[in-house]
This record gives C-alpha cells, structure tokens and sequence, in this order.
C-alpha cells in the first residue's frame, strides 16, 4: 500500500473542511467564555443550526418547485444562525439572568438538541433520523477540483476579524473586562449584563452558522446526531487555543487534521475504521491532560455575576 | 395585612378566571374514545361534539348535577377570598372542592358502568374524565396551597421545602409548555364548526397526550413496565448524584456504562463456574470497569487539571468506538496484518455471544413466584434485614452487618415456606423486569449509607460544598475526586447488568441497540431528584412512567417518543433556573432571611390574637 500525492491532496482539502466547522465554533465559544459565560451548549446549537438550515431550505424548495434558486442556501445560512443565536440566548437567559449553573444549563440545551430535532422531523416528514435530502446546497467556490464552500474561506477569515474585534475595538475590550473582572467592569460603567448576552448570542449564532455548513455544505440534509461532538471538540480546542483567536486556528486545525485522517484512512487496510474513528476524541483527552495547566481561563468564567 | 389580602383576593379572582374559561373550552369528560386519539367530548356548555356517537342508553343527565354546584363553589371561593381571615375559609372550600371532583369522577363511572353493565363485551372501552374535570382538582389544589401560603409562617413552610417545590414547579412549567408542542405539532382529530369546539379539541388532545404519558400508573404491565425502564436511570442518575455531592459534573455515565457492559459480557460468556460465583463476579466486573472508566477522567483533572466535562463527554465517543470495534467485525486489519477477535456472534448483526445461564440475572416472575408458587424469600429477607438493622445498637457497621445476615436468613426460611400457586397472565410475564431492580434499589441503599453516614462521605460532601476548606481540613482533594469518580462509575457500570445480564430490552447479550444515552438521562434524574437517593428513585420512577407512556402516546397518536426527553430537558432547564421562582428559593442565605422574617411575623400574630 502506498500514500501518494493524491492521498495528501485529499488530505489537505479534507482537514480544511474538517476543520471549519471547529473553528467557527471555537471562535464562538471564545466570545462567550471571554465575556464570562461557559457555553457547553455549542454542541446542542450545532445541531438546531443544522436542522434549521435543512428543514428551511428543504420547505421552501417544496414551496417554491425545482430549479435552482441561488440565494436559497444563504436563507438556510441565516435562519440557521438566526435560530443558533435564539438558542444560545435561552443559556444566556436561564444563566445570567437567573444565575444558574452555566453547566446544568447549557446541558439542558444540549439534551433538548438530542429530543427536539426528531419531533421537527416526524411533523415534517414522518421520521425521526433525518430530513429530506435539498436540492440547493451551498454552492462550492474556486478552481475545479480544489473548489471549496464559501464557509470555508470565511471561517478562516473570521480569524483576523475576531482578533480584531477581540483586541483592538473598544467592544472587545469591554467584553474582556467583563470577563476577567466584572465588578471592575460595572464600576467603569459598561453593562456587564449586556456584554456576557452579546457574547453567548455571537457564540450561538456562529455555532448556528457551523451547523448551517454541516447540513447544506457538508451534507445536503440534517442527520440525528450530525455534529457528533464537535460543539465538545471545539470547546477543547479553545481552551487548547488559550481563548486566542490564532491559538483556536491551530487547535482547530490539529483537531480537523485528526478527523481528516481518520475520513481518510478508512477503507484502506491500515487501521480499521471504528477505531480511527475515536481519533479526534482521543486527541482531545491527550491534549487537555497535556496542555490545559499552562493556560489560564478569564477569571470570571463560569461565575455569574451580581450586582 | 389588608395588602395580603389583596394579593390573595387577585391571587383567587385569577386562578378562578382560568378555571371557568377551562371549564367552558375543556371537555368535562370523554365516555367513548376511538383509537387515534378522537373522542366524544362532553361539556356543560352545549352538548357533546359530533365525533364518532355515543352508544345507546348513555346518559349524560348527571353533568348538570355536578357543574351548577361547582359553579356555586367557585362563587363562594371568590366572595370569600375578600373576606377577613380568609385562609381558613379557603382551606374548608379547597377540600369542598376535592369532594366536587371525587363526585364528578363517581358519577362519570357510574354513567359508564350503566352502559357496559349486561353486555358481553364492554361497549365503552376508552373513557376517561377531561380537563374541566381535572382543573376543578387543581384550583382546589391552588386554593389549599394558596390558603397554606397566606397563613402566618406559609412562605417560610414553601421555602423549607424548596427542595421539592422547585423540581415539582419545573415539572408543572415544562408540562405546560410540553402542551403548547402538542398542540402545535399535531393537528386535533376531528373537524370544528366553531372557534370554541377547535379549542376543546385542542385541548383534549393535550389532556389525551398527558393521560397516555401517565396510564403507567393504572395499568398492572404498564407499571412493571415503568419500574423496568426506571432501573437503568435509579444507576446512572445515582452516577451523576455522586459526582455532583462531589462538586464533579459527571456526564460520562453512557461511557462508564458501555465500559460496564463490556465486562459484563466479558465475564457472562467466558467465565464458566457454578452460579453463586459467576453471577457474582459478572456484576462486579460491571462496576469496576465502568469506575476504572469514570476513574480516568477523575485522575486526569487531579493530575493535570483537565476539565471533567469535556473529558467524560470525550471517553462516552471513545467507549462506543470501542464497543462497536469488539461486536461489529471479528476480522480486522492493522497495517495490512490481520487480527482476529473472538466476540462477534456470527450473523448479519452486531452481537455478542449470550451470557451463560448461569450469569444471567433472574426474571422477576422468578424472584417471585419460582415455579409458579409465591415464595415469601423476599419480603421475609426484607423484614428481617430491616429488623436486624434497626434493632441493632452498635456503630453503622455492625448494623448493616447484622441486617445482612438477617436479610439472608430471612431468604433462606422463607424459601422453605410453602406459598399459594399464582399464575401471571402473559402481559405481566412478558414485562423484562428482573432481578437488576433489586440492585438499584440496594444502590440506592449504599448512596444514602456512603454519602450521608459515613466519614468518607462527609469528605465527599464537603468537596462539593467547599473545595478549599474541605482540602484544609485534611481532605487529600485529588484521591477523593478519583474515589468519587470511581464510585460514581462504577454506579454507571452497573445500569448494564440490567441490560446485558438482565436482559433488560429482549436478550441475554451486548447489542449494538444497548441504550447508552440512558447515561444522559441520569442528569436529569440527578437534578429532578435534587440528589438525595429518595429522590433519585422517585424521578427514576417518574421518567420510566413517562417513556413507558410515551410509546403509547406513540402507538395512538402518532407523536414521537422524544417528546418524553424534550419533557425531561425542559426539566432540567427549569430547574437550572430555579423555577424562575423568587431567589430566596435558590439562594440559601436569602430563604433563610425569609424563615426569619415569616417566624417573628407568625410571633407577632399570635400576640395579638390573644
């Protein structure tokens, strides 16, 4: 058996697409953990994302006929990231405003992903796995045969723009200060209320945006249990990233790399296929063990603020 | 006091208002019911719809008899709301109230039993009362909470109890909204001439859809059924208890159950041996590896600090890898060498071998009735292991020891003990209870022993509460939060023997359809039970009466099962939030500035009464 240059070629593409999805997510969580509100909920707003995006552009192309219609998969993105962010401002709700444990209640977000969708899906379609497959994805950008989808490039260019926001807007800055020292923060006069909500809607709502690509971009329908935990993985892969825009783009792209490979090397004889499957989540263990003494969440994490 | 009363009188206007627009939009009850859900509904208020006919002789004439002294009841409740010391006047009228829905309930049986009495086979076969029944039992309800409320200390008894008032408010909170989905998802069987009779169909299918989720309780094989499905969940909520008595989120009960699983089967197939040693050892061998599976992530975050949601929830993916790697294939290939396994059972599907008989965990018609007969082996161990603890007077030890000993003995005589033939009809033998029931109810046994009687679970509770303080006071923080992890694994681990050794779904083995995902239902059960181990059994048994019911809200009306886990995240949700109750139901210090407050206000009533 040989790796040749096409296996590489395959790889590279395939970690880039691997990769978005993480990455969008990373970035999302980052904003909300950097305003001081742990958002485990990623993982269930991937998959309201998704379903959004498919059953949107599934109803509407019933509505509508066949044919193409361009614009279509871009009102799947939107509601998509509409819906992501109405989830995230649920955990937003129930944990700043009603101080509860951010965990429980991104949990219970996450445990409502696992019910909703099938309810959606059996008024829709009378199952309860997946929805129809669409007939208008997203389309693919670039020269053939490396074409990629547009999500692509702009989750990598959400990396300059969040640094950006992050560090050099006045925003970004208060949206750290609320993070790390709240009381500090109210005192200057920024609202930290407002703040931490802004950060877990924008965290929601690219986490919505990821499940838009895994339905419409990735695939072309919603599959229970598509983001196969890659809310979790991204989440690891922040903390691995050190809550830094550029640290996420390497996280993101080791842990895209790892289900790159595992994609890859199934169907050859080097390593069976379930077990490689396990890639990406034994890599998360490892460099949680390894990596997560060296770096230091924004102090206010995870507590809810009083005023 | 007169803007107390004032409240109560808004309080009682309101919940009155509602009760009367139920009462004209609900049907009062449903004599005849066809399968899919489309029934009779019969009202006070006109006359019931043209759905489906009731038969001949039925006859309605006792509603009036109830509806205009109800109406009555509610006038009074509201005239007397405004009067002075009105709680003891609600109370009187809360319990009229009760006698009102117990008189409705009578004569709607009656009504029933009439038609059915001379035939053969019973003409009214579905029938059940509707919500303007029912709402007549909750604003009785309403009344005797709100006249407990508005008595001197009331706020302060609420507070008291905050541990059950709160999961019980979410409970009511997300039934509510689980009505609303209902109603949205699933269009009313049944045409509507007018506004009013499209909202009584709506809201009889919401009452339908809640009377399937809670026919468990009436049904002798439904409520076998409940108990069976509420085993694995009493094992991994108590999992996801400990952890959180610990102060450690544990989400990796799916993980540490497959892990459970695996060794269970592992054991069950390959080890052979008589059985009070096999069967022993099976079970065990569930426990250790599902701890050892929730050990890792315990000693990960003592040794490195790694957070332990991410990395339970990382090894529940890595234990299915695992699972699906041991029983999906038994011929593997590793850089072009073959491996060969010996744990697929040949076949199409994904399967292991079957557990020895002399591994499996009995049937609950065995632990019962052996052979037919009704042995007295268990009540008596029960009685004498209880007798043996409590009259015991020595340290904790020797209590649970004697009551061991005495729980055995028990066994043993009663098995001698001739019992009456009984013969269980096919619907309650093929219900898969068995013997893992026992376990859970042991489990939840030791949970209250460890947690709550004992050093080490005084340490346990105190990393919880206090991190820092308990590690001050000589607690070694990161052997405790392995042990806690191990335990609380091994609670997962052992949710498989009901399934693998048990066999819990329909056979003796480790399939590829193993539920796992129960591991998640345990947050919830955690929550719901606010993590004491009577709760953790009490919401254990609530979620299996739900899931049981809700294969039939499936089988006759079409909803989808997970309504049942959209009911349970809603719980869990809401009881994050509190309930959206006043904080000092969630606040410790402030429900305690509350009692304070309510105890001097009851000091100075009483006097001035005298």
């Amino acid at each position: 058996m040989n790796l040749d240059a096409a296996f590489w070629i395959a790889l590279f593409f395939s970690t880039l697409r691997q990769t978005t999805p993480l990455l969008l997510t990373a970035l999302g969580g980052m904003f909300s953990e950097r305003s001081g509100v742990v958002n485990i909920a990623l993982e269930g707003i991937i998959l309201f994302g998704a379903l959004t995006a498919a059953v949107v552009v599934e109803r509407v192309e019933h509505t509508l006929g066949p044919g193409p219609h361009p614009w279509l998969p871009w009102l799947g993105v939107l509601s998509a990231m509409l819906v992501g962010g109405l989830v995230a401002l649920v955990h937003a709700v129930v944990s700043i405003k009603y101080r509860a444990d951010q965990i429980i209640s991104a949990t219970a977000i996450n445990l409502l992903a696992l019910g909703a969708p099938s309810l959606v899906l059996t008024y829709f379609y009378g199952n309860a796995t997946n929805s129809k497959e669409v007939a208008n994805r997203l389309p693919l950008w670039g020269p053939e045969g490396f074409a990629l989808s547009p999500l692509v490039y702009l989750a990598f260019l959400l990396v300059p723009v969040a640094w950006w926001v992050l560090f050099k807007t006045p925003f970004g800055l208060r949206l750290r200060a609320v993070g790390e020292h709240p009381e500090a923060a109210d005192t200057l006069g920024i609202n930290v209320y407002r703040m931490r909500y802004v950060g877990v809607v924008l965290s929601g709502v690219l986490a919505g945006l990821a499940g838009a690509y895994l339905a419409i971009g990735f695939l072309n329908q919603f599959v229970r249990g598509m983001s196969a935990g890659m809310g979790f993985i991204s989440l690891a892969a922040m903390i691995f990233g050190k809550w830094h825009p550029l640290g996420i783009l390497f996280a993101t792209l080791l842990f895209g790399f790892a289900s790159a490979l595992a994609i890859q090397l199934q169907g050859t004889e080097i390593l069976p296929a379930v077990l490689v499957q396990a890639f990406p989540y034994v890599v998360t263990v490892l460099v949680l063990a390894g990596f997560m003494g060296k770096s230091r969440p924004p102090a206010a994490v995870g507590r809810p603020y009083e005023k | 006091m007169w803007k107390d009363r004032k409240r109560l009188g808004i309080l009682v206007a309101l919940g009155g208002g509602v009760l009367l627009l139920l009462w004209y939009l609900a049907p009062w009850a449903v004599p005849h019911r066809l399968f899919g859900g489309e029934g009779v509904l019969l009202s006070p208020f006109g006359h019931h719809l043209p759905q489906g006919t009731l038969p001949p002789g039925y006859r309605d004439g006792w509603l009036p008899w109830v509806f205009y002294p109800s109406l009555a009841w509610l006038a009074l409740t509201l005239v007397l709301a405004w009067t002075p010391k009105p709680a003891r006047k609600l109370y009187l009228l809360g319990i009229l109230g009760l006698g009102l829905f117990l008189l409705t309930y009578l004569l709607f049986q009656a009504s029933v039993a009439q038609v059915n009495a001379g035939t053969e086979r019973p003409i009214l076969r579905r029938y059940t009362l509707g919500l303007g029944s029912y709402a007549t039992l909750a604003y009785s309800l309403y009344l005797l909470l709100l006249a407990r409320l508005f008595s001197p200390g009331g706020l302060a008894f609420l507070v008291r109890r905050r541990g059950v008032v709160v999961p019980l408010f979410s409970l009511l909170l997300a039934s509510l909204l689980g009505g609303v989905i209902v109603a949205v998802m699933k269009g009313a069987p049944g045409e509507a001439q007018t506004l009013r009779e499209a909202w009584m169909l709506k809201l009889d299918l919401i009452t339908y859809t809640y009377q399937l989720l809670y026919s468990p309780l009436v049904n002798p094989s439904g409520f076998l059924q409940s108990l069976l499905l509420a085993t694995p969940l009493i094992f991994t909520g108590l999992a996801v208890a400990l952890g959180f008595r610990g102060g450690l989120f544990n989400i990796g009960a799916p993980g540490q159950l497959i892990l459970g699983a695996i060794a269970a089967m592992l054991v069950g197939v390959y080890l052979p041996g008589p059985r009070w040693l096999v069967l022993p050892l099976a079970i065990l061998a569930a426990a250790l590896a599902g701890g050892l599976w929730g050990a890792l992530p315990g000693w990960l975050k003592a040794r490195f600090g790694a957070h332990e949601v991410i990395n339970t929830i990382m090894l529940n993916y890595i234990a299915a890898s695992l699972f699906l790697f041991l029983i999906s294939s038994n011929e593997y290939k590793f850089f072009g060498n073959t491996l060969y396994l010996p744990f697929k059972y040949p076949g199409y599907e994904a399967r292991s071998y079957e557990i020895r008989p002399e591994a499996r965990i009995p049937h609950w018609t065995e632990l019962v009735a052996p052979g037919g007969e009704l042995s007295f082996a268990l009540p008596l161990a029960l009685l004498l292991g209880l007798l043996g603890y409590f009259l015991t007077r020595k340290s904790l030890g020797h209590r649970v020891l004697m009551g061991l000993l005495a729980g055995v003995v028990g066994y043993w005589v009663g098995g001698l003990l001739p019992g009456p033939a009984v013969n269980f009809g096919p619907d309650l033998t093929s219900v898969r209870l068995n013997g893992a029931f026992l376990l859970a109810l042991l489990a939840l046994l030791f949970f209250h022993f460890y947690v709550f009687r004992t050093v080490g679970g005084y340490e346990l509770r105190a990393m919880g509460l206090a991190p820092k303080a308990a590690e001050y006071g000589g607690v070694l923080a990161g052997r405790k939060m392995v042990l806690i992890m191990f335990l609380a694994g091994a609670l997962a681990g052992l949710a498989a023997t009901h399934y693998v050794l048990g066999g819990g779904i329909d056979e003796y083995r480790l399939k590829q359809s193993l539920p796992y995902s129960v591991g998640f239902d345990g947050i919830a059960v955690a929550l719901m039970g606010q993590n004491t181990p009577l709760g953790v059994g009490l919401a254990a048994w609530l979620f299996g009466i739900l899931l049981t019911g809700g294969l039939q809200v499936n089988l006759q009306l079409g909803i989808s099962r997970e309504l049942v886990a959209v009911l349970q995240a809603l719980i869990v949700l809401f009881i994050a939030a509190g309930g959206f109750l006043p904080r000092y139901f969630t606040d410790p210090l402030r429900a305690a500035e509350v009692e304070l407050r309510e105890e001097s206000r009851k000091r100075e009533e009483r006097e001035e009464t005298p």
